[in-house]
């Protein structure tokens, strides 16, 4: 279909157009955080300060609580309802291509020999348009896994901030078949086309921070028994859950029953290896100290996912950096373990 | 509930060596106090985490009513006087995050003060009647979604 | 300053005094630096002492087993002095390097008042009354006083109050109560429903990942109430109604303990303005019960003791 472009003081044209028949999830800092918000018909000029949202896009496919069921006791025993997403299309707006990375790294996970219905059907119904960094930030280290600021195979569309416009170029089917919908577009020039690639060559430059990880898989391995240089690098971390919580990639939750006394609903939540008490409700949590959970964190990302589904875990969003209270940093705990 | 026939429904969290006997004092007494409380018996106003107060209101309830013996007469010799202390700033917490005063209330009431027993629930009743039924922890939003 | 700490600490690790310094090191991030906790000798050349040592390093000695070297601002000494009378940490213990402090920049603010986001600032230095920055290439001048903390425009003691080595010569408090108290002002002047209306958005936006709980030097419980499930007080999974109750026992198990130091706010990810809980709950208990937080380390905690004369007023 080629290039299109469309001019940034329509994005709200655009917007109210779209959200007529699907949810429309926009960058938005009204809360006092930036993350996804619906659309709320307001302001569309999230392309002139937005770097990245906190809590990343995982939160509309795998929310921070959501009920998986109800049950109730009837005559003849528990009667279940099972409570999956309403399935209504969503559009998705300015993910960046490290998250739209993210997503595709989660989706391995949740269609594996389990395919989790509620997560995938949000998936399904999903259109997502990516918005490629011109600006990246300083916590940025993408280019170190394999992705590029300026460009994705994971979105569906992909738009690029060429300065008065937004360039727009179908990636997949389902971005093929949105893009023919929306209105107000024109056809972007050649030079246009050019102009997006050289922000996303310059981009790339702009990204200092970064991890190697060539023979990592080797050397994670060996830094398990490494018990002093964990106990070193976890001594600061709080064990609070922030790192994971803002993790693009991590999905562990908790399930629990939510009883009265004769219905109820079963929940699904968020969960985090930093805490003391992850896992504990089967049995236990095998890792009492801080430095075990420390290591789960970074040996389950560089390691066992790799193992798993040969893939890294991280995608370099810095988020993990960006947040911590403490300055735990990745890419230094990484770092020091290539130097082992 | 339909609006026009609520009632206010309030807990009391009294104490059992003066309040809770105060309370069965009014009762045999034969003085009338509303039956909108639902009493709880504790060891010593001492006992009374903020948990129980918060909880009871997120759980619904109207109003809570925490009562124990006069300063000095703690059964357990300082059990009310710590527990002062925390109602003093439990009181002052909830009043600045928006929870009508009338809801909460403390008390001081000795196993001899019957009547005041029964006045004590019968101002709290009125008062929680007064701010009506208590939607401060309702949602309309379904969890999760 | 900088160097005096670095001689000294590297002192006390080589006579064996202490196990571990606890300090402040470059962070990985513009700006920022992150805590330095080590027992290595050589580590020691990273300890800074900048406008931007935001975090309270107080609660480290709790976990750190054996005897500490720890770099202190007036807050947290006083967080320190706290944990002290609860019997958290030993004074013998500790040698408290004393950091008097002129106030710490918030880098929100930062970003704010230059309208670019931190990342784009290379380079800043504190000169006298203001910050000079590097902002895109070009330098840039700011008011200090404009970008410091809120807790820090009411700090009664800039200077630590117990400290073995004093790093610098003491601060004389430069307060401005009114904009220390602007927010929890703003909230007072709101009528009750309306601060109802207020929080209920505020925790509605709660990912219940504990960063407040777990920076804070007065929540040291070994099991804290949210993570009990005999009785379940609050559910696991985050819902207003029950981050909201999470976060006001808190508020109240730190009254009387919270120094104001402010990290709840700071490490808040979504930007909840907690300081508006636990600062006012420090002005309700001086008020109460005229308990300043972490002055005398050999007074009792506010809540292990009692006067008879103790406000009665509201009981009714």
């Amino acid at each position: 279909m080629g290039y299109k472009k469309i001019k940034k003081d329509q994005l709200k044209t655009l917007f109210n157009e779209l959200s007529k028949d699907c949810s429309l999830f926009v960058p938005s800092g009204s809360k006092g955080y930036v993350g996804f918000d619906p659309w709320d018909g307001n302001s569309a000029d999230f392309t002139e300060w937005y770097g990245n949202t906190t809590i990343p896009p995982k939160a509309l496919f795998f929310p921070p609580v959501e009920a998986m069921l109800r049950f109730r006791k009837g005559e003849a025993g528990y009667e279940i309802e099972e409570l999956l997403p309403n399935g209504r299309p969503q559009i998705v707006f300015g993910v960046r291509p490290c998250d739209a990375r993210a997503l595709k790294i989660t989706d391995i996970l949740f269609s594996d020999t389990y395919r989790d219905p509620y997560y995938l059907k949000r998936r399904e119904n999903a259109t997502i348009v990516g918005l490629a960094c011109n600006e990246p930030c300083d916590t940025c280290f993408c280019t170190s896994l394999d992705i590029s600021p300026g460009e994705s195979q994971d979105v569906d569309l992909l738009c690029t901030d060429i300065g008065d416009e937004l360039l727009m170029e179908a990636v997949s089917d389902k971005g093929e078949d949105l893009l023919s919908k929306m209105s107000g577009l024109s056809d972007a020039s050649g030079e246009e086309e050019s102009k997006a690639k050289q922000l996303g060559e310059s981009a790339k430059e702009k990204i200092t921070r970064q991890i190697d990880t060539s023979g990592l898989l080797d050397k994670m391995r060996s830094s398990f028994e490494n018990r002093e240089y964990w106990e070193d690098v976890s001594r600061k971390c709080m064990s609070c859950g922030i790192c994971t919580y803002v993790c693009p990639t991590c999905h562990c939750f908790d399930i629990c029953d939510e009883n009265n006394k004769k219905d109820g609903k079963r929940v699904r939540n968020w969960d985090s290896c930093k805490f003391p008490l992850f896992t504990r409700m089967p049995m236990e949590n095998p890792r009492h100290e801080k430095w075990r959970r420390i290591r789960q964190r970074y040996h389950h990302k560089f390691e066992y996912f790799q193992m798993n589904f040969e893939a890294i875990a991280c995608t370099g969003c810095g988020r993990c950096i960006r947040e911590c209270p403490v300055n735990v940093d990745v890419t230094e705990i990484i770092g020091g373990i290539q130097a082992l | 509930m339909e609006e026009s026939n609520w009632e206010p429904k309030v807990i009391g969290f009294l104490c059992h060596w003066c309040s809770y006997a105060g309370a069965d004092l009014s009762g045999s007494a034969r003085l009338e106090y509303p039956h909108n409380i639902r009493i709880i018996r504790i060891p010593c106003s001492g006992r009374v985490d903020p948990m129980f107060i918060l909880r009871a209101l997120q759980n619904g309830v109207d109003g809570v009513l925490v009562s124990g013996c006069h300063p000095g007469d703690c059964h357990y010799q300082s059990g009310n006087f710590h527990a002062r202390r925390k109602f003093a700033v439990i009181n002052r917490l909830l009043k600045y995050v928006g929870i009508e005063p009338e809801r909460v209330q403390f008390s001081w009431v000795a196993a001899s003060e019957g009547p005041k027993m029964a006045q004590v629930i019968k101002e709290f009743v009125e008062g929680v009647r007064k701010v009506g039924p208590n939607r401060l922890f309702k949602d309309e939003k379904k969890d999760g979604e | 300053m900088e160097n005096r700490l670095k001689e000294e600490a590297g002192k006390l690790l080589k006579e064996g005094k202490v196990d571990y310094i606890v300090g402040y090191g470059k962070g990985t991030v513009n700006l920022r630096t992150s805590p330095l906790i080590t027992n290595k000798e050589e580590d020691l050349e990273g300890l800074v002492i900048n406008p931007f040592i935001a975090n309270n390093l107080s609660r480290y000695p709790v976990e750190l087993k054996g005897r500490v070297g720890i770099v202190v601002k007036g807050c947290d000494s006083r967080s320190l002095t706290s944990l002290m009378q609860d019997k958290k940490v030993k004074r013998e213990d500790l040698i408290i390097f004393g950091i008097p402090c002129e106030g710490v920049v918030d880098l929100k603010k930062l970003a704010g008042q230059i309208g670019a986001e931190i990342d784009r600032v290379t380079d800043a230095e504190k000169e006298g009354e203001n910050l000079t920055l590097q902002v895109d290439g070009s330098k840039k001048t700011i008011p200090f006083r404009d970008v410091i903390f809120d807790k820090c425009y009411g700090c009664e003691h800039p200077t630590p109050l117990e400290y073995d080595v004093l790093l610098g010569s003491e601060v004389t408090p430069n307060l401005d109560i009114e904009k220390s108290l602007e927010k929890i002002k703003a909230l007072d002047d709101m009528d009750t429903p309306e601060r109802w209306d207020y929080w209920k958005e505020q925790f509605s936006k709660c990912i219940r990942c504990y960063g407040c709980r777990n920076v804070c030097p007065a929540c040291f419980c070994e099991r804290c109430f949210v993570d009990v499930n005999m009785p379940q007080w609050v559910a696991t999974y985050a819902t207003w109604q029950d981050n909201l109750t999470f976060q006001l026992i808190r508020t109240l198990h730190v009254a009387g303990r919270c120094s104001d130091c402010g990290e709840c706010e700071r490490a808040c990810p979504v930007g909840i303005p907690l300081r508006s809980l636990q600062r006012k709950m420090v002005e309700e208990v001086k008020d109460l019960f005229g308990h300043e937080v972490g002055i005398d380390k050999d007074a009792p905690p506010v809540f292990s003791h009692y006067e008879a004369t103790d406000p009665d007023e509201f009981m009714k």
